[in-house]
């Protein structure tokens, strides 16, 4: 009677327990998926020429990637390299609550022997209340004022080096609709 | 545990093996048949972070059109057939004429039994659900032919019509329509 009463008891405290990780555990048979589909779509990138048998890449260029990937805001990434060798941006800014967003949008290679420059020139085509900008190597840069005003932002690559670029956004109000982002990408030459 | 609980888990392992394997197969499938160049990488962080990259723009519209179209079949033809059985087996109780119908199409023996659940049809139509609405937005933003984001959709709204019927099905069990049946 007593060993009956307490293997019931033990089935109920453990079915307690499990029934919530088993929820979790079907919650994440459907979101695993979901997000390996959604990370596993083919992205546009500039892939790497090794020409020399040594090893030793013989390119030498400014390349610019995507970085790629998800985020609550961004969209729709595309970079084009133009016939001139520089590089065009876009994004769809979706819409979105007042806060502050950042997402790796490129990576930018240097594999010449020389210090290069670079400027970045963004903006949205309507002004939305935002402030638009880049962080490259832990400093904050401004593209586009909220009320619209845009600056060109020129950096220094170090030869043979690799930077991430980051596109902040600031809403101080939440914005109701989507608006395209164009970035243009100038290497000095 | 609940049998309800142990049942969905069960029955959910497969639809979310095939949807990353349909989409997976189906890059590594075309890259190698049309020898594309490409490369893996993981630039972002987090789980499950595993990139793929080709050269050029129009490989990737192609790769990713047909890779999205093949995990919407992997789900979708299963889905779809799942309904169809279903109904025909249920119709056969109830009418005669599905029956007459059946033995004349020499498919009697492929509606003698019904293993599939109402559950199992819910958890593929949720995952065939899921992959549609990220095939949609791929087409919607570019990423995709939207030919394939219609496919996806007709076939996503075709599997939850299936779906509600199914449920009209199994309702009927527990409580029939009392119209149908004359019990005087």
């Amino acid at each position: 009677m007593v060993k009956t009463y307490k293997k019931s008891r033990f089935k109920e405290i453990s079915s307690k327990i499990f029934e919530p990780i088993a929820l979790g555990l079907l919650a994440l048979l459907f979101i695993i998926p979901s997000i390996t589909v959604i990370n596993l779509e083919p992205i546009t990138k500039n892939l790497k020429q090794f020409t020399d048998v040594l090893g030793v890449t013989t390119s030498s260029e400014i390349i610019v990637d995507l970085v790629g990937g998800t985020h609550e805001i961004l969209s729709s990434e595309k970079v084009y390299r133009e016939d001139d060798g520089n590089y065009t941006y876009q994004a769809v800014l979706t819409k979105r609550e007042s806060d502050f967003y950042s997402k790796p949008i490129l990576e930018i290679q240097n594999r010449t022997d020389e210090e290069k420059s670079i400027t970045f020139m963004g903006t949205t085509i309507n002004p939305t209340q935002s402030d638009i900008g880049l962080i490259i190597n832990d400093q904050s840069y401004r593209l586009q004022k909220a009320n619209g005003e845009s600056e060109d932002v020129e950096i220094l690559l170090r030869p043979q080096s690799k930077y991430i670029v980051y596109l902040t956004v600031e809403s101080l109000i939440g914005v109701q609709f989507s608006e395209d982002f164009e970035m243009e990408i100038i290497i000095q030459q | 545990m609940s049998i309800l609980l142990k049942k969905a888990l069960k029955l959910s392992i497969l639809p979310a093996i095939l949807m990353i394997a349909g989409k997976f197969v189906g890059i590594m499938a075309l890259i190698i048949s049309y020898n594309l160049q490409f490369e893996v990488g993981n630039e972002i962080n987090g789980i499950f972070s595993t990139q793929i990259f080709l050269s050029d723009e129009v490989s990737t519209l192609f790769v990713n059109s047909i890779s999205d179209l093949s995990m919407i079949l992997i789900l979708g033809i299963p889905t779809i057939y799942m309904i169809i059985r279903t109904t025909i087996f249920q119709d056969t109780m109830n009418n005669p004429r599905t029956i007459a119908k059946i033995v004349k199409f020499n498919i009697l023996k492929w509606v003698t039994s019904n293993n599939t659940t109402f559950l199992k049809i819910f958890i593929w139509t949720t995952f065939l659900l899921i992959s549609s609405i990220i095939v949609i937005s791929n087409a919607i933003n570019g990423q995709t032919y939207i030919w394939v984001g219609i496919t996806s959709g007709i076939l996503s709204l075709l599997s939850i019509w299936g779906l509600i019927k199914t449920f009209e099905i199994e309702t009927d069990k527990v409580y029939p329509n009392n119209s149908k049946h004359s019990y005087y």
